[in-house]
Parts: C-alpha cells; sequence; structure tokens
C-alpha cells in the first residue's frame, strides 16, 4: 500500500511522520503549484468549491508519482465538504485509476466505517502504548507547524531581514520532515525557538493588527490564497489568523472540544445561533473576538460560492456595524486575479492606517 | 516654485497631474494607454516638460493605476498607491463633505464610502466589467456613435429602454433585440446608461449606505448619459458631484500624497526619460511547475525592475548573471516566446 493525502498547509509534515511510522509507505503530494490547480481545475465540476478542486489536482499528482490509496476527511452537513471525497472518488473512477479510497467521516454517520477507516489508516499493528505515543508526536508536530506559522505572521511587521525570518521557519518545517523520535522533534523545537529569539526586530512601534477569518482551507492555504499574510506582513501589518487544523480537528473528534471554537460560538450567539455548516459561525464569532480585543481590522477569506461563509458575509454586516470595525472580504477560486487582491489588500490597509491616525488625532484634541 | 507630479496608469488611459504646493493643478493631460503604458508615460512626460513653468522644481512623485509599479520605475516615484487610497483623497480635497465616491474608469468601477474625511469602506468590481467604460465603448462602437457623444444623446431621449445589463454579451443581444422591435438610438443609449448605473449599484453598493454628497469622478463622469442615470436612479434625492477635474482626480490624488509623504530627495528621474529607451519583455520560469511568467523591464539594456517572480528567485541581479551565464536560455525564451505570438496570431 502506498498511501497519499491532500495538503493542508503544513499537515503533510505530521500526517507523513505518522503514517510512515505505523508503517505505511507514504507518497508526498507535491507542492501545490499551479499545475496542481489546472489539473483540478480540469477534472472537477466548474461549479464545485475551490478546495475540492485543488485536493482533486493532489491526488492526481500523487497517483502518477505512484500512490494507491488515497486517505480523505469526510462529513456531512450544510457544507459541501462531506461530498468532496464521494465526488473525487467517482472522478477518480472515472478516468480509470485503479485507487483505494479510505473516506475518515464523522463517527456520527456511522460508528463501523469509522473505525475501519482507522483501522486502514493504522497500518501494522502496534502496541496500544506505541500507537498513542506516535498519534501524540504526530499532534505536537502538527501543532508546532502552526506555531511556527503563527510566530512568521506576528513577526514579518517587525523583523529587520524578512528573509531571514522565511529562512529559520521554513528550514524548522523541512527538519521536522526527518523527524523519528520524540527527543528529536524537542531538539528541533528548542533550536527553531532559540533562532526565532536572535532574530533582529524593529522597535515595537503601534503597529496595525489585522485578523484573519474564514473557510479552514482558503484562510489557511498560502499556496492559494496568495499569500495575504505575507502581503499584509510585508506592508508592516501584525496578522494573526484565528483558522487552525488543530482546533478544527479537535472539534471534529467525538471526545474532544475546541475551547477556542465554543468561545467564538459563544461571541457569535447575539447575531447568528444555528450551525450554517463549515465555519461559518467560527468567521462571525472570530471576527467579534477580535474587535473586542481591539484589532484594527479582518480580513474574510473563503472560497467563491461557499454556502456557510455567504452567510457568514451578511451576518457580519452587522458586525462591522456595531464594532465599527473595517472587514475585508476575499472569495478565491481559480478565476481570482492577484493584481486585483493586492490592490484591495493594500487599499484595506489603507483605510485602517487613516482611520488609526485619525481616531489618535481626535484623542489630542480633547 | 515647488512641483509635485502624479501619475496614474490605468487599462485604458494614462493620466499625467502637475500640482503646485497649494493643490492647485498647474497641468494635465489625459492619454490613450493603447495597451503601450511605456509609451504612454513617454508621451506624458513629454507634456509635462512643455507646460512646466519656469523655475519650478519637482519635489515628489506619486504614481497609481494598475501600471502603478510600472510608472514608478520609469519616472521615479516617491510613493507608489493604490487608485482607491488616490481617487479618495483627490476627492476629499476637491470636495471635503464629500461622503460617497463613484469612480468609473476604462475597466474597473470603485465605490468609496467616506465619513469624516476618513475612508471607511470600499468597493471594486471584481467578475465582471459590464459596469464600466469599456461596456460603453463597446456599445458606442457597435451603434455607430463616437463615444464623445454617447452621453448628449441619452439626454434627448423621451423615455428608456429597459436593457439587460447584467453582462455585456447579452446586453448586446438585449440591445440589438431592442432596436429591431423599432427603438431609436437615443433610447437605447439612455436604457444602456440606466444598465450600467443598475449594474454598478447592484454589483458594489449591496449592503452599503450610500449618503450623499456624492463626487462622481472617472472617465466615464464626462458621459452626460450615466451623471443623469445616476441622478434618476436616487430619485433626484442625493447630491451628486462631477468634479472638472473628474478625468485626473487618480493622478492629483497620486500627486497629493506624494506632498504628504515629503521625501527629502525625490526618486524622480527627470525628463531624460523621454530620450532612454526602454524595453520590456518576459519568459516563463520552468524550475517548477508553477511557471511563473517573469515580465522584465530594461532600461538602456540594463535590467531595472521585475514581476511575477512567485517564490522570489529571480531579482534584477541575477536575471542578468542568468542573461550573462547562458544565454540559451535568452534565445531559447525568444524562441519559445516568437512561437506563441505565430500560434496567436493565426
Amino acid at each position: 500500500m502506498k498511501a497519499t493525502f491532500p495538503h493542508l498547509l503544513h499537515l503533510d509534515v505530521a500526517l507523513g511522520f505518522l503514517y510512515s511510522s505505523l508503517g505505511i509507505d507514504v507518497v508526498y503530494p507535491p507542492p501545490i503549484t499551479k499545475k496542481t490547480i489546472d489539473i483540478g481545475v480540469k477534472l472537477a465540476p466548474q461549479n464545485a468549491c475551490f478546495p475540492l478542486k485543488v485536493t482533486l489536482g493532489n491526488f492526481i499528482e500523487s497517483i502518477e508519482k505512484g500512490a494507491d490509496t488515497l486517505f480523505m476527511a469526510g462529513g456531512v452537513g450544510p457544507c459541501r465538504f462531506g461530498y468532496y471525497a464521494q465526488i473525487q472518488r467517482i472522478i477518480l473512477e472515472d478516468l480509470g485509476y485503479q485507487v483505494r479510497f479510505v473516506l475518515l467521516d464523522h463517527p456520527r454517520y456511522g460508528w463501523i466505517p469509522f473505525l475501519q477507516a482507522l483501522r486502514a489508516m493504522s497500518g501494522r499493528v502496534l502496541s496500544p502504548l506505541r500507537l498513542k505515543r506516535t498519534v501524540s508526536l504526530a499532534w505536537k508536530i502538527l501543532r508546532f507547524t502552526e506555531d511556527l506559522e503563527a510566530q512568521r505572521r506576528a513577526l514579518r511587521c517587525r523583523v529587520v531581514d524578512k528573509d531571514l525570518l522565511d529562512n529559520v521557519i521554513d528550514g524548522a518545517i523541512d527538519r521536522l520532515r526527518s523527524v523519528s523520535s520524540e527527543a528529536e522533534f524537542e531538539r528541533i523545537k528548542r533550536e527553531a525557538e532559540e533562532a526565532i529569539n536572535a532574530l533582529e526586530l524593529h522597535e515595537a512601534q503601534k503597529l496595525l493588527r489585522v485578523g484573519i477569518v474564514g473557510e479552514v482551507y482558503v484562510a489557511q492555504e498560502k499556496r492559494i490564497n496568495f499569500n495575504v499574510e505575507k502581503l499584509l506582513g510585508d506592508l508592516g501589518v501584525y496578522v494573526h489568523n484565528s483558522v487552525s487544523t488543530v482546533e478544527y480537528v479537535l472539534h471534529t473528534l467525538p471526545f474532544t472540544k475546541s475551547k477556542e471554537k465554543l468561545e467564538a460560538w459563544q461571541m457569535a450567539k447575539p447575531y447568528l445561533r444555528r450551525f450554517v455548516g463549515g465555519e461559518g459561525i467560527d468567521s462571525v464569532g472570530s471576527t467579534i473576538r477580535y474587535a473586542k480585543q481591539g484589532f484594527d481590522g479582518v480580513v474574510h477569506l473563503y472560497p467563491f460560492t461557499c454556502m456557510p461563509e455567504i452567510v457568514a458575509k451578511s451576518v457580519l454586516t452587522r458586525v462591522k456595524e456595531d464594532f465599527n470595525l473595517p472587514i475585508l472580504h476575499l472569495a478565491i477560486d481559480e478565476h481570482s486575479g492577484e493584481a486585483g487582491l493586492i490592490t484591495r489588500v493594500e487599499a484595506f490597509v489603507d483605510v485602517l492606517e487613516r482611520r488609526k491616525m485619525n481616531s489618535k488625532e481626535k484623542v489630542e484634541v480633547w | 516654485m515647488e512641483l509635485y507630479l502624479g501619475v496614474d496608469v490605468g487599462s485604458v488611459t494614462t493620466k499625467f497631474v502637475l500640482m503646485d504646493a497649494r493643490k492647485n493643478i498647474v497641468a494635465s493631460c489625459y492619454l490613450k494607454t493603447s495597451g503601450d503604458p511605456i509609451a504612454a508615460l513617454k508621451e506624458g512626460l513629454k507634456y509635462i516638460k512643455a507646460h512646466f513653468p519656469p523655475q519650478g522644481e519637482i519635489k515628489a512623485v506619486g504614481t497609481t493605476g494598475s501600471a502603478r509599479h510600472l510608472a514608478g520605475v520609469v519616472v521615479g516615484a516617491d510613493i507608489i498607491k493604490n487608485e482607491i487610497t488616490a481617487h479618495a483623497v483627490a476627492a476629499l480635497t476637491r470636495v471635503p463633505e464629500v461622503r460617497t465616491v463613484f469612480e468609473i474608469g476604462g475597466q474597473d468601477s470603485k465605490l468609496i464610502i467616506i465619513r469624516d474625511g476618513v475612508v471607511e469602506d470600499f468597493a471594486m468590481n471584481t467578475i465582471c466589467a459590464a459596469g464600466t467604460g469599456s461596456f460603453l465603448e463597446h456599445q458606442a462602437v457597435r451603434l455607430n456613435i463616437p463615444i464623445e457623444e454617447f452621453g448628449k444623446l441619452a439626454l434627448q431621449a423621451k423615455q428608456a429602454v429597459r436593457i439587460a445589463g447584467r453582462c455585456t454579451v447579452f446586453a448586446e443581444s438585449d440591445m440589438i433585440h431592442k432596436q429591431q422591435l423599432g427603438f431609436g438610438k437615443a433610447e437605447i443609449i439612455k436604457g444602456l446608461c440606466e444598465a450600467l448605473v443598475r449594474n454598478f449599484m447592484n454589483n458594489l453598493a449591496t449592503g452599503k449606505r450610500i449618503e450623499d454628497p456624492i463626487v462622481f469622478q472617472g472617465g466615464v463622469a464626462a458621459n452626460q448619459g450615466i451623471v443623469q442615470a445616476f441622478r434618476d436612479f436616487f430619485g433626484g434625492k442625493k447630491k451628486i458631484i462631477v468634479p472638472p477635474e473628474h478625468g485626473v482626480m487618480g493622478a492629483w490624488g497620486a500627486a497629493i500624497l506624494a506632498m504628504e509623504y515629503a521625501p527629502a530627495r525625490t526618486a524622480f528621474q527627470g525628463f531624460e526619460v523621454i530620450e532612454k529607451s526602454f524595453k520590456n519583455f518576459s519568459f516563463n520560469c520552468l524550475d517548477c511547475p508553477n511557471s511563473c511568467e517573469v515580465v522584465v523591464l530594461e532600461e538602456e539594456g540594463e535590467v531595472k525592475a521585475l514581476w511575477g517572480s512567485r517564490c522570489g528567485k529571480w531579482t534584477p541581479r541575477s536575471v542578468t548573471q542568468k542573461f550573462k551565464e547562458d544565454l540559451s536560455f535568452v534565445l531559447e525564451r525568444e524562441v519559445a516566446f516568437s512561437d506563441e505570438t505565430q500560434s496567436s496570431g493565426r
């Protein structure tokens, strides 16, 4: 069995470690490039969500590299994500690929298929203790890749040498790919933290702070969203992203809950009570949280035609007025033009800057 | 005399504004870009040079528009700003109490919401150009009317024909259908103007509170038919101001931003730029499947700037180095490039 899985930021680092430690041969999907997107766009239905197209591109590229078993997550709900795996399976069957599709659905929709999928994904039988250790280390790796990205977002606006920051973070993520033991992981983590702490920073001025909310895939996957985080960072903005795979997994698994998500859902209540699928409530709740934390603005990223996020977008119009918080909505798909996106992000930052200047002047007058 | 230069290179037109320290326009011009921004830039500089006041000195330069980065390198800009900010700044200078800005240019349209002298919100058309100048120009050609006459003719109409304006192509078929039914040109044009306004309001103004005074600027503001259609849309209840400088507001805004930025020494390249030779070419970097199209700008045979390299490995130095090391690299690309032009030219 040669297994593969779709990309989601640095998920491949953690999953690669997990599966290979479980004795499964892993075929890593090539990085998402224009070619990946072209393949997905060509084969998927035209009005399918953009993430479906990109992950389909991942699968095809992996199959060409020799993968024969595809691992994919699923779900059922107002969001179309539940259909992804089914549609992709049918497309691959129609194309004549002989592959096995292992779908990890929520146990709510049947414990037997859930356990069967888990069994397929756990490879050679390990002792329960080793299994636990492996899973917990994979989890730590995933968390740490997210921490590294969070550091990159937070420091980009202040660091003297931006290329050095990228080198340190990308280097650490690369080193994580070869981790084989807990001790090695801890060493890489310590060294990366030391390197980050050693970075030369500009004086902490009153920086603009922008939060990112939106759909779990598009809001995180930099290779799809034109790297809005970098764009903002280069304009001198401190960026925080409320979307995280760790929280998503915590909230989806049957026995765990994400505190962050529960908090966001609570905050969203005056505006949106009903689960609208996907990250609809999270987008609303996280925006309110950013407003309460005094952020200067919010960027809302979602795939074009994403139903839950369109609901969130309409609700956010009210939030925007009530909290006097500028929100930039960016719908992303294969037709998105980079020039227009850059212009809007730049203009958005100008808006935030001028608002901040203006409010300062007012305070001084009083 | 301290002067500030603002340049706005748009998809269809290129605008220059020369401004004094009191934000008064000393000279301005409005040219067709005609797909060659560098030629348009040179032509604009020639005009400004010819109208340059004696003892004038350029203290700062600002560029804006879709080719702002290119213009910034060619002319030498101290500040490179997006169109939205530039337009808002100019509107605020012209009409300080402005609360809404409509800007309709060749290929994009913008709506800017201003409250208490600060931009609060904005929207830009992203998926369709049906509400822009190109749409009108296309229909003008179709009706065989010079675009300059278009607006005037609309005002002569006694009634408007309702034309489906969501999509350029369907608007055209609907227009032909209405012509076949026997409606006059003036009525059809009025219908088109109303369709454009409906499209603008539907695309950009949804969920936004439009308060007056509204400043209407951009090339399309010259079209009286559209101005009237906007007035009709609001039932004459909102004050719409079309400033006489409506065509060059972006460039004016860029000049104002350059003045505010106040560099110690300007990056302006001087009027010698007119005499310099620039070459623009592109190659496809095939080092990874992203296959970025890298656009290179050469000044006098030297790589001055480049765009489009996603990973950032291509810098002016690395491109020059690559050219020196590997002549086949250039030739290969040129061959590939000419092949492409041939096949697309068929």
